[in-house]
């Protein structure tokens, strides 16, 4: 009799203390998904301020590049897919594929982008343009914000990561809706892989 | 990209703890050294009453020994501490932004118009994102010396103050890296450990006045006395003045070299974190060769500039000869820390700046690594290598070139606006600075020099 309660007590006693436990790793898997998305924000409020950019840029660009208009038209149109992207992403950070297409749209961005600015050297006045240096610099300074904003989500993302596929959190989070691991960002891995072209002729 | 600068990050914290220890120790020892002074006195003074009295009737004889060493390990304790106590309230007091007002610190507005404040701005909140730091308010200070530095007590009182020699000479990325330097000493607490042993070194050095007004005040109090018995005291007591004089000062002394040794160190340890912060070491270590070559190197003139002389970016005053009382290492070992292959060239003054004169596109692309780099090269790099031997020139006559249809480098040194300082500066020495500059933006060998901006494009 005596032996039975005391076993019973000893289980209780076990899974009281695995309860909290449990509670324990689930609270630490929500405080570093919080920090993701803490820093997902980061991110989008330079993304935003970059699509916010772009118009402006554009609609100087206009006025010393009319034969370029192919080029203005992608910018534009890319930076619309982009805002598309970047919206579909926002609503849900944890959907792959949301998150996905974003990159692809920011890289997107990121060449016609870069296209403008080969294109905009062969333009001297342009680029004599005061309003134009300071949107230039705004754009040089948010996209900077934005690479060092990744670092820190990506820092963020493989603490996370690392942290729900260890054992035991690996236990609690598949029960807890920590199931799905988030992504890195990589959206302008493909304008580092592009070598900057130069052709005399 | 390598990640030695982790390991240089961990040697700097590893050398930082062991001379903090060192520090402690020579505090430790100047205690003890008063402590064993005080039992000699106590001893003297047992021994002389015993004489007076005639007979063993110093009923605490054992005891009293110790207790005046107590007695004086506790005094020189809270002397030190209380001078070291008031010192860091004078120190911290105000922030960061008394030291930044007091040498001459300007605060940029937020919403400047300015193109080159407006860069520095934007630099710093990109630097704040990278360190995940709070944003600090933004001083310039007017000087030529290229030098910026960090101050105040805690991250959230900290500022950035910058000269206008810097944000004017240097390029973006260069600029990038000294930012990310300060942000460093304020992401590591530098500034407060630098005003801790400002403190406990003011205390120390107030035994030594101490030590020096007893002295004085003994010379009288000597002539007055007659009386034989009080001679022990009189004798301990005169001791305890040359000891408290002589630990002062050789403890106030050493605990500076100590000082200076461990700002050094914090020195390489913001200089790795720049490169950690930024992902980008040639931003930082082409600021330093441009100190290296500029006019006025990293020099400041306001008359307060020493006060705040361990927070700068580079040697901002003169610190003496000998390197071991200087708060900052040489500038080549600084750069060979970041760049062991460093040729040993120096850059010249005046990065091509996108802001100053016939805008270059090229660093509006997402800036990271070999993507920056190579891309600047393509705009800026016939000019740039001009830039190695116009930097020295005059800036009036300089400007004055840049105003002009670009001729490219060609016509730029032959224009002969080299020669005036060519005291310090040999034209192979200046060929090979620029030509180094050329060697890091690969495409400038294949560029016809002087047809940028108008080179014939695909």
């Amino acid at each position: 009799m005596y032996i039975a309660l005391i076993v019973l007590g000893g289980l209780a006693g076990i899974g009281v203390l695995l309860f909290i436990y449990g509670v324990t790793i689930f609270n630490q898997l929500v405080t570093l998904r919080n920090r993701v998305d803490n820093a997902f924000a980061q991110i989008e409020v330079q993304l935003k301020r970059r699509h916010d950019l772009i118009p402006n840029l554009v609609e100087i660009a206009k006025g010393y590049m009319a034969h370029e208009r192919d080029t203005l038209e992608a910018v534009i149109k890319a930076r619309n897919a982009a805002v598309t992207g970047l919206q579909g992403a926002a609503g849900d950070p944890g959907d792959a594929q949301a998150m996905t297409a974003m990159m692809g749209a920011e890289k997107g961005l990121s060449g016609a982008l870069g296209r403008l600015f080969a294109l905009a050297e062969a333009y001297p006045d342009l680029k004599a343009n005061q309003n134009m240096i300071q949107l230039t610099e705004e754009l040089t300074s948010t996209e900077n914000k934005i690479s060092f904003a990744r670092q820190g989500y990506n820092d963020s993302v493989t603490e996370y990561n690392t942290y729900k596929q260890t054992f035991p959190p690996v236990l609690v989070a598949g029960l807890t809706g920590h199931g799905q691991d988030r992504r890195h960002l990589e959206f302008d891995s493909a304008a580092i892989a592009e070598a900057p072209k130069v052709s005399f002729n | 990209m390598s990640t030695r600068f982790f390991e240089q990050q961990d040697s700097a914290r590893g050398q930082t703890t062991r001379l903090i220890l060192l520090f402690s120790l020579a505090v430790a020892a100047i205690v003890i050294a008063l402590a064993a002074i005080g039992y000699g006195v106590g001893a003297a003074s047992v021994e002389s009453s015993a004489r007076s009295l005639g007979g063993n009737s110093a009923a605490d004889a054992g005891v009293r020994p110790w207790l005046f060493a107590f007695l004086f390990g506790a005094g020189a304790l809270a002397v030190i501490g209380l001078g070291s106590l008031y010192q860091i309230s004078q120190l911290r007091w105000g922030g960061g932004t008394r030291v930044a007002e007091s040498v001459g610190g300007r605060q940029l507005a937020h919403h400047t118009s300015d193109p080159l404040e407006r860069r520095l701005l934007n630099i710093v909140e990109e630097m704040a994102i990278a360190s995940g730091t709070p944003v600090p308010p933004v001083y310039l200070m007017e000087e030529p010396g290229i030098n910026a530095f960090a101050a105040g007590y805690l991250p959230g009182d900290a500022v950035v103050g910058v000269t206008r020699g810097a944000i004017e000479n240097l390029s973006r990325d260069e600029l990038q890296g000294v930012i990310a330097h300060e942000f460093s000493h304020i992401f590591n607490g530098d500034m407060r450990t630098n005003i801790r042993l400002i403190g406990i070194l003011h205390g120390i050095l107030l035994l030594s006045l101490i030590g020096h007004w007893l002295l004085r005040s003994m010379r009288y109090m000597h002539l007055g006395s007659n009386n034989k018995n009080n001679g022990g005291v009189i004798a301990a007591l005169l001791m305890l003045g040359v000891v408290l004089l002589v630990l002062g000062s050789l403890g106030s002394f050493l605990g500076g070299l100590i000082k200076a040794a461990v700002s050094r160190q914090r020195e390489y340890l913001a200089d790795a974190s720049a490169v950690q912060f930024t992902r980008n070491p040639t931003g930082i270590s082409g600021a330093l060769k441009r100190i290296g070559g500029a006019i006025f190197g990293g020099r400041l003139q306001h008359p307060n500039a020493s006060m705040a002389s361990h927070m700068y970016f580079a040697q901002g005053v003169f610190e003496g000869l000998s390197g071991l009382l200087a708060t900052h290492p040489p500038l080549p070992k600084r750069i060979l820390a970041i760049e062991p292959n460093w040729d040993g060239n120096y850059l010249a003054e005046a990065a091509e700046s996108s802001l100053r004169a016939g805008a270059s596109f090229s660093a509006a692309q997402p800036a990271t690594g070999a993507a920056r780099e190579s891309r600047s090269a393509r705009s800026s790099g016939a000019d740039l290598a001009a830039a190695g031997l116009s930097g020295l020139a005059p800036t009036s006559r300089m400007r004055e070139l840049d105003r002009q249809p670009r001729g490219g480098s060609a016509a730029r040194a032959a224009a002969g606006v080299a020669p005036d300082r060519s005291a310090q500066y040999s034209v192979p020495e200046m060929m090979a600075a620029a030509d180094q500059v050329g060697r890091r933006r690969r495409s400038i060998r294949t560029t016809p020099s002087g047809c940028w901006p108008n080179c014939p494009r695909a």
